[in-house]
Protein backbone atom coordinates (compact mmCIF):
# COMPACT_ATOMS: atom_id res chain seq x y z
CA UNK A 1 0.00 0.00 0.00
CA UNK A 2 2.68 2.44 1.08
CA UNK A 3 4.84 1.72 -1.94
CA UNK A 4 1.90 2.21 -4.29
CA UNK A 5 1.20 5.65 -2.81
CA UNK A 6 4.86 6.51 -3.14
CA UNK A 7 4.84 5.48 -6.77
CA UNK A 8 1.78 7.63 -7.44
CA UNK A 9 3.32 10.70 -5.84
CA UNK A 10 6.49 10.04 -7.75
CA UNK A 11 4.59 9.92 -11.02
CA UNK A 12 2.69 13.10 -10.17
CA UNK A 13 5.89 14.91 -9.26
CA UNK A 14 7.49 13.77 -12.49
CA UNK A 15 4.47 15.00 -14.45
CA UNK A 16 4.64 18.41 -12.76
CA UNK A 17 8.31 18.64 -13.59
CA UNK A 18 7.79 17.59 -17.21
CA UNK A 19 5.04 20.12 -17.91
CA UNK A 20 7.34 22.92 -16.74
CA UNK A 21 9.26 22.43 -19.97
CA UNK A 22 6.18 22.93 -22.14
CA UNK A 23 6.06 26.68 -22.32
CA UNK A 24 3.54 28.62 -24.43
CA UNK A 25 4.90 31.29 -26.76
CA UNK A 26 5.02 34.74 -25.20
CA UNK A 27 2.65 37.47 -26.29
CA UNK A 28 5.30 40.11 -26.92
CA UNK A 29 5.30 41.41 -30.48
CA UNK A 30 8.15 43.81 -29.77
CA UNK A 31 6.83 45.95 -32.60
CA UNK A 32 5.56 49.50 -32.41
CA UNK A 33 1.76 49.22 -32.42
CA UNK A 34 1.00 51.44 -35.42
CA UNK A 35 -2.72 50.68 -35.32
CA UNK A 36 -3.01 51.24 -31.56
CA UNK A 37 -6.16 52.97 -30.38
CA UNK A 38 -4.08 55.94 -29.17
CA UNK A 39 -2.92 56.66 -32.74
CA UNK A 40 -6.46 57.27 -33.96
CA UNK A 41 -8.31 58.51 -30.90
CA UNK A 42 -7.62 60.87 -28.07
CA UNK A 43 -6.38 58.81 -25.12
CA UNK A 44 -5.44 60.92 -22.11
CA UNK A 45 -2.36 59.89 -20.10
CA UNK A 46 -4.47 58.74 -17.15
CA UNK A 47 -6.77 56.69 -19.42
CA UNK A 48 -3.74 55.13 -21.10
CA UNK A 49 -2.29 54.19 -17.71
CA UNK A 50 -5.53 52.49 -16.63
CA UNK A 51 -5.92 50.63 -19.94
CA UNK A 52 -2.32 49.38 -19.76
CA UNK A 53 -2.65 48.28 -16.13
CA UNK A 54 -6.07 46.62 -16.38
CA UNK A 55 -6.70 45.64 -20.02
CA UNK A 56 -3.56 45.40 -22.15
CA UNK A 57 -2.26 42.14 -20.67
CA UNK A 58 -5.00 40.25 -22.53
CA UNK A 59 -6.16 42.83 -25.08
CA UNK A 60 -2.93 43.84 -26.81
CA UNK A 61 0.10 42.27 -28.46
CA UNK A 62 2.26 42.89 -25.41
CA UNK A 63 1.68 41.14 -22.10
CA UNK A 64 3.53 41.80 -18.86
CA UNK A 65 4.44 38.43 -17.32
CA UNK A 66 4.86 38.24 -13.52
CA UNK A 67 7.21 35.48 -12.24
CA UNK A 68 4.45 32.97 -11.41
CA UNK A 69 3.30 32.87 -15.04
CA UNK A 70 6.44 30.79 -15.63
CA UNK A 71 4.85 27.99 -13.60
CA UNK A 72 2.73 25.55 -15.59
CA UNK A 73 -0.17 25.16 -15.93
CA UNK A 74 -0.64 28.84 -14.89
CA UNK A 75 1.21 29.94 -18.02
CA UNK A 76 -1.04 27.78 -20.20
CA UNK A 77 -4.21 29.20 -18.67
CA UNK A 78 -2.89 32.71 -19.18
CA UNK A 79 -1.98 31.99 -22.81
CA UNK A 80 -5.52 30.79 -23.40
CA UNK A 81 -7.02 33.92 -21.85
CA UNK A 82 -4.76 36.10 -23.97
CA UNK A 83 -5.69 34.27 -27.16
CA UNK A 84 -9.40 34.70 -26.48
CA UNK A 85 -9.00 38.25 -25.24
CA UNK A 86 -7.10 39.39 -28.32
CA UNK A 87 -9.63 37.81 -30.67
CA UNK A 88 -12.36 39.77 -28.90
CA UNK A 89 -10.61 43.10 -28.64
CA UNK A 90 -7.04 44.13 -29.42
CA UNK A 91 -6.18 47.73 -28.50
CA UNK A 92 -2.98 47.50 -30.54
CA UNK A 93 -5.03 46.74 -33.67
CA UNK A 94 -8.03 48.91 -32.97
CA UNK A 95 -7.17 51.21 -35.87
CA UNK A 96 -7.63 48.31 -38.30
CA UNK A 97 -11.23 47.68 -37.28
CA UNK A 98 -14.10 48.95 -39.43
CA UNK A 99 -15.81 52.06 -38.06
CA UNK A 100 -18.87 50.02 -37.13
CA UNK A 101 -16.78 47.47 -35.26
CA UNK A 102 -14.98 50.27 -33.44
CA UNK A 103 -18.33 51.68 -32.33
CA UNK A 104 -19.47 48.25 -31.14
CA UNK A 105 -16.22 47.61 -29.28
CA UNK A 106 -16.36 50.98 -27.53
CA UNK A 107 -19.90 50.31 -26.42
CA UNK A 108 -18.95 46.81 -25.24
CA UNK A 109 -15.99 48.20 -23.27
CA UNK A 110 -18.33 50.62 -21.47
CA UNK A 111 -20.89 47.90 -20.79
CA UNK A 112 -18.38 45.38 -19.46
CA UNK A 113 -16.69 47.93 -17.18
CA UNK A 114 -20.07 49.12 -15.92
CA UNK A 115 -21.40 45.65 -15.14
CA UNK A 116 -18.04 44.52 -13.75
CA UNK A 117 -17.60 41.56 -16.11
CA UNK A 118 -14.22 43.04 -17.09
CA UNK A 119 -11.45 42.85 -16.03
CA UNK A 120 -12.05 39.16 -15.26
CA UNK A 121 -12.20 38.43 -11.53
CA UNK A 122 -9.83 35.49 -12.01
CA UNK A 123 -7.31 38.00 -13.33
CA UNK A 124 -7.80 40.74 -10.73
CA UNK A 125 -7.62 38.19 -7.90
CA UNK A 126 -3.91 37.78 -8.64
CA UNK A 127 -3.22 41.17 -10.33
CA UNK A 128 -4.13 43.61 -7.57
CA UNK A 129 -2.95 46.60 -9.59
CA UNK A 130 -5.39 45.73 -12.38
CA UNK A 131 -8.44 46.17 -10.16
CA UNK A 132 -10.62 49.14 -11.04
CA UNK A 133 -11.89 51.50 -8.36
CA UNK A 134 -15.15 53.38 -8.61
CA UNK A 135 -13.15 56.41 -9.79
CA UNK A 136 -11.08 54.62 -12.45
CA UNK A 137 -14.22 52.90 -13.72
CA UNK A 138 -15.87 56.30 -14.12
CA UNK A 139 -12.84 57.64 -16.01
CA UNK A 140 -12.94 54.76 -18.51
CA UNK A 141 -16.71 54.94 -18.98
CA UNK A 142 -16.55 58.70 -19.57
CA UNK A 143 -13.70 58.25 -22.02
CA UNK A 144 -15.39 55.53 -24.14
CA UNK A 145 -18.58 57.56 -24.21
CA UNK A 146 -16.83 60.65 -25.53
CA UNK A 147 -14.76 58.72 -28.10
CA UNK A 148 -17.91 56.99 -29.25
CA UNK A 149 -19.92 60.20 -29.53
CA UNK A 150 -17.15 61.80 -31.60
CA UNK A 151 -16.87 58.79 -33.88
CA UNK A 152 -20.63 58.67 -34.41
CA UNK A 153 -20.61 62.27 -35.65
CA UNK A 154 -18.02 61.43 -38.33
CA UNK B 1 -35.43 26.64 -56.99
CA UNK B 2 -36.86 23.60 -58.72
CA UNK B 3 -39.53 25.59 -60.52
CA UNK B 4 -36.95 27.69 -62.30
CA UNK B 5 -37.35 25.67 -65.55
CA UNK B 6 -40.93 26.78 -66.03
CA UNK B 7 -40.05 30.34 -65.08
CA UNK B 8 -37.21 30.53 -67.56
CA UNK B 9 -39.47 29.71 -70.52
CA UNK B 10 -40.98 33.14 -70.21
CA UNK B 11 -38.94 35.99 -71.70
CA UNK B 12 -37.09 37.75 -68.90
CA UNK B 13 -38.91 40.84 -67.76
CA UNK B 14 -37.13 44.14 -67.53
CA UNK B 15 -35.78 44.52 -64.01
CA UNK B 16 -35.91 40.80 -63.31
CA UNK B 17 -33.28 39.92 -60.74
CA UNK B 18 -30.47 37.68 -61.93
CA UNK B 19 -30.27 34.23 -60.39
CA UNK B 20 -27.42 35.13 -58.05
CA UNK B 21 -29.06 38.35 -56.93
CA UNK B 22 -28.09 39.20 -53.37
CA UNK B 23 -30.88 38.45 -50.99
CA UNK B 24 -31.27 38.93 -47.29
CA UNK B 25 -33.92 36.21 -46.79
CA UNK B 26 -31.84 33.97 -44.53
CA UNK B 27 -30.45 36.86 -42.52
CA UNK B 28 -33.91 38.38 -42.08
CA UNK B 29 -35.48 35.02 -41.13
CA UNK B 30 -32.86 34.22 -38.48
CA UNK B 31 -32.90 37.79 -37.16
CA UNK B 32 -36.68 37.66 -36.72
CA UNK B 33 -36.36 34.32 -34.94
CA UNK B 34 -33.86 35.95 -32.58
CA UNK B 35 -36.06 39.01 -32.07
CA UNK B 36 -39.07 36.84 -31.19
CA UNK B 37 -37.03 34.68 -28.82
CA UNK B 38 -35.90 37.79 -26.93
CA UNK B 39 -39.44 39.18 -26.90
CA UNK B 40 -40.49 35.89 -25.24
CA UNK B 41 -37.59 36.09 -22.74
CA UNK B 42 -36.26 32.85 -24.20
CA UNK B 43 -32.48 33.12 -23.97
CA UNK B 44 -31.86 29.53 -25.07
CA UNK B 45 -33.74 29.99 -28.32
CA UNK B 46 -32.10 33.39 -28.77
CA UNK B 47 -28.72 31.68 -28.54
CA UNK B 48 -29.64 29.26 -31.33
CA UNK B 49 -30.99 32.07 -33.50
CA UNK B 50 -27.92 34.22 -32.79
CA UNK B 51 -25.72 31.53 -34.26
CA UNK B 52 -28.03 31.32 -37.28
CA UNK B 53 -27.76 35.09 -37.85
CA UNK B 54 -24.00 34.89 -37.66
CA UNK B 55 -23.89 32.11 -40.25
CA UNK B 56 -26.48 33.70 -42.52
CA UNK B 57 -24.54 36.97 -42.67
CA UNK B 58 -21.37 35.10 -43.49
CA UNK B 59 -22.99 32.93 -46.16
CA UNK B 60 -25.14 35.61 -47.75
CA UNK B 61 -24.84 35.56 -51.50
CA UNK B 62 -22.85 38.72 -52.08
CA UNK B 63 -21.42 38.18 -55.56
CA UNK B 64 -23.77 40.61 -57.26
CA UNK B 65 -23.63 43.54 -54.86
CA UNK B 66 -23.10 46.96 -56.38
CA UNK B 67 -20.33 49.21 -55.07
CA UNK B 68 -22.42 50.93 -52.40
CA UNK B 69 -23.95 47.67 -51.22
CA UNK B 70 -20.51 46.06 -51.11
CA UNK B 71 -19.15 48.85 -48.95
CA UNK B 72 -22.04 48.53 -46.53
CA UNK B 73 -21.84 44.73 -46.45
CA UNK B 74 -18.10 44.85 -45.72
CA UNK B 75 -18.75 47.33 -42.93
CA UNK B 76 -21.49 45.33 -41.20
CA UNK B 77 -20.46 41.73 -41.91
CA UNK B 78 -17.88 41.05 -39.24
CA UNK B 79 -19.67 43.23 -36.71
CA UNK B 80 -22.98 41.41 -37.15
CA UNK B 81 -21.25 38.03 -37.05
CA UNK B 82 -19.63 38.92 -33.75
CA UNK B 83 -22.89 40.06 -32.21
CA UNK B 84 -24.56 36.84 -33.34
CA UNK B 85 -21.76 34.79 -31.80
CA UNK B 86 -21.93 36.66 -28.52
CA UNK B 87 -25.66 36.08 -28.37
CA UNK B 88 -25.13 32.38 -29.04
CA UNK B 89 -22.51 31.96 -26.29
CA UNK B 90 -24.49 33.79 -23.60
CA UNK B 91 -27.57 31.64 -23.29
CA UNK B 92 -27.62 32.23 -19.54
CA UNK B 93 -27.35 36.03 -19.78
CA UNK B 94 -30.32 37.51 -21.57
CA UNK B 95 -29.39 41.08 -20.59
CA UNK B 96 -26.06 40.62 -22.33
CA UNK B 97 -27.77 39.09 -25.36
CA UNK B 98 -29.99 42.17 -25.56
CA UNK B 99 -26.98 44.51 -25.49
CA UNK B 100 -25.63 42.76 -28.55
CA UNK B 101 -29.06 42.59 -30.15
CA UNK B 102 -29.21 46.40 -29.93
CA UNK B 103 -25.96 46.74 -31.90
CA UNK B 104 -26.91 43.92 -34.25
CA UNK B 105 -30.19 45.65 -35.05
CA UNK B 106 -28.37 48.80 -36.18
CA UNK B 107 -26.40 46.74 -38.70
CA UNK B 108 -29.52 44.86 -39.70
CA UNK B 109 -31.36 48.08 -40.46
CA UNK B 110 -28.53 49.38 -42.65
CA UNK B 111 -28.23 46.04 -44.42
CA UNK B 112 -31.93 45.91 -45.27
CA UNK B 113 -31.87 49.58 -46.31
CA UNK B 114 -29.00 48.92 -48.72
CA UNK B 115 -29.89 45.49 -50.09
CA UNK B 116 -33.62 45.22 -49.39
CA UNK B 117 -35.90 42.55 -48.02
CA UNK B 118 -38.56 40.45 -49.75
CA UNK B 119 -40.57 40.55 -46.57
CA UNK B 120 -42.07 43.85 -45.41
CA UNK B 121 -40.36 44.93 -42.21
CA UNK B 122 -41.09 47.58 -39.62
CA UNK B 123 -38.49 49.59 -37.78
CA UNK B 124 -39.66 49.84 -34.20
CA UNK B 125 -38.37 52.02 -31.41
CA UNK B 126 -38.22 51.41 -27.68
CA UNK B 127 -37.64 54.69 -25.82
CA UNK B 128 -36.81 53.10 -22.47
CA UNK B 129 -33.90 50.77 -23.22
CA UNK B 130 -30.31 51.96 -22.62
CA UNK B 131 -31.33 54.05 -19.60
CA UNK B 132 -33.72 56.10 -21.65
CA UNK B 133 -31.41 56.55 -24.66
CA UNK B 134 -33.64 54.20 -26.62
CA UNK B 135 -33.03 51.37 -29.07
CA UNK B 136 -34.46 50.14 -32.37
CA UNK B 137 -35.33 46.76 -33.79
CA UNK B 138 -36.88 45.31 -36.93
CA UNK B 139 -40.14 43.39 -36.89
CA UNK B 140 -42.32 41.52 -39.35
CA UNK B 141 -45.52 42.70 -37.69
CA UNK B 142 -47.11 46.09 -37.05
CA UNK B 143 -48.00 44.89 -33.61
CA UNK B 144 -45.28 45.74 -31.07
CA UNK B 145 -43.48 42.86 -29.36
CA UNK B 146 -40.60 44.44 -27.52
CA UNK B 147 -37.41 42.28 -27.58
CA UNK B 148 -35.58 44.53 -25.10
CA UNK B 149 -38.16 44.55 -22.33
CA UNK B 150 -39.64 41.12 -22.98
CA UNK B 151 -42.87 39.99 -21.44
CA UNK B 152 -42.89 42.53 -18.63
CA UNK B 153 -43.39 45.43 -21.08
CA UNK B 154 -44.34 43.61 -24.22
CA UNK B 155 -46.17 46.39 -26.05
CA UNK B 156 -43.84 49.25 -25.12
CA UNK B 157 -42.59 51.00 -28.24
CA UNK B 158 -43.78 52.31 -31.59
CA UNK B 159 -43.42 51.76 -35.33
CA UNK B 160 -41.10 54.36 -36.86
CA UNK B 161 -40.82 53.19 -40.43
CA UNK B 162 -42.26 50.68 -42.84
CA UNK B 163 -39.58 49.05 -44.97
CA UNK B 164 -40.62 47.40 -48.20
Amino acid sequence: MMSRLKAMFGALLLLIIIIQFIRPARNNSGQAPIADISKQFNVAVEVQRILKASCYDCHSNNTYYPWYTNIQPIGWLLANHIREGKAELNFNEFGNYSRRRQLSKLKAIGNSIRDGSMPLSSYTSVHADARLSKETKAIIIEWVTSVRDNLEKK
Amino acid sequence: GKNSDTVQKDPPLAGTEPKNAPNTNEVVASYLQLKNALANDNAKEAAIAGKAVSEAVQQMNNAALNADQRKLYDDVKEDMQEHGEHISTNEDKIAHQREHFDMLSAGMYDLVKAIGSEQTLYKDHCPMYNDGKGANWLSETKEIKNPYMGKKMRTCGSVKEEMK
